[in-house]
């Protein structure tokens, strides 16, 4: 059987990281930012798990593994942050959240 | 033959529900367009034979983490944020040259370090056991104190989100406008 090369799944997950980080730069919403960024943590692991097949080794299913775990954990840090945010503060852009500018 | 158009099928629906992520202006279809990110990922790794992480891929990232997305959505008031302007159109022209200079180097170190690694080692273990069996196996002998210390931080996120979450007695103004 012939598998799928690893550069068909270097390309999927450059495209991939390209448009998380792009969003992570462009977006004004901080949730949306948050996703974009889950976006970015699941281009890393489509190139763990494609060069796991390429190289028939398992590590890179277990580093997969390791980043879904601290994805859920990150998701659910940021997100009580940006409810923080919200209720105290009432904002709903990034660049109304200054105060740590000199 | 079957495989490829598998695999083009999910990488097509990835790539382009990654679009409807980054350009999308509505907050509740970014996150439809995200769960659809997440379910064709999940595609790919059954492809590339990793049953594994892509079953934790779907019960984990497209149920738990994508339902979490949606309550805080539900929790927050959008009316405002959805009338501005949702980009910062500037800045993003401004640094995707370098952004796409980065993508051009990770490609590089990428292919430079596949070049040199091992190859094949547990193939004739995966034909024979299994692929969650050999992951299992190797999570719990060599990855043994990674294991654990990613429950200790599950456990440190938990506390932090709800110690960050919890009701506060008074309200601060924003000072900076």
């Amino acid at each position: 059987m012939k598998t799928i090369p690893l550069e068909a799944y270097l390309i999927v997950s450059i495209v991939l990281f390209g448009l998380g980080v792009f969003g992570m730069i462009v977006r004004r919403n901080l949730v949306t930012v948050l996703m974009s960024m889950e976006l970015a943590l699941n281009a890393v692991n489509v190139l763990f798990v494609g060069a796991d097949s390429h190289l028939s080794l398992v590590d890179g299913q277990i580093f997969a593994l390791f980043i879904i775990a601290l994805a859920a954990a990150e998701a659910a840090v940021g997100l009580g942050i940006i409810i923080a945010i919200f209720r105290l503060r009432k904002v709903d852009s990034t660049d109304e959240i200054t105060d740590m500018r000199g | 033959m079957i495989q490829w158009l598998v695999f083009f099928l999910f990488s097509g629906i990835a790539v382009l529900s990654a679009l409807g992520v980054v350009f999308l202006p509505n907050p509740i279809y970014v996150i439809l367009a995200l769960l659809s990110v997440l379910v064709s990922v999940a595609g790919l790794f059954f492809i590339a034979g990793a049953e594994l992480v892509g079953a934790i891929q779907l019960l984990i990232y497209a149920v738990a983490v994508t339902v979490f997305y949606v309550f805080v959505l539900t929790a927050v008031p959008w009316e405002k944020a959805i009338k501005k302007d949702p980009f910062y159109r500037v800045e993003g022209l401004i640094s995707f040259p370098l952004v796409l200079a980065l993508y051009v180097e990770m490609v590089l170190v990428f292919l430079i370090g596949v070049s040199v690694s091992p190859k094949g080692q547990f193939r004739e273990l995966i034909t024979k056991f299994g692929n969650t069996e050999v992951v299992g196996a190797i999570l719990f002998s060599k990855y043994f104190l990674a294991f654990e210390l990613v429950s200790l931080v599950l456990l440190i996120g938990m506390i932090g989100a709800v110690i960050i979450g919890r009701k506060e007695a008074q309200t601060y103004e924003d000072h900076s406008s």
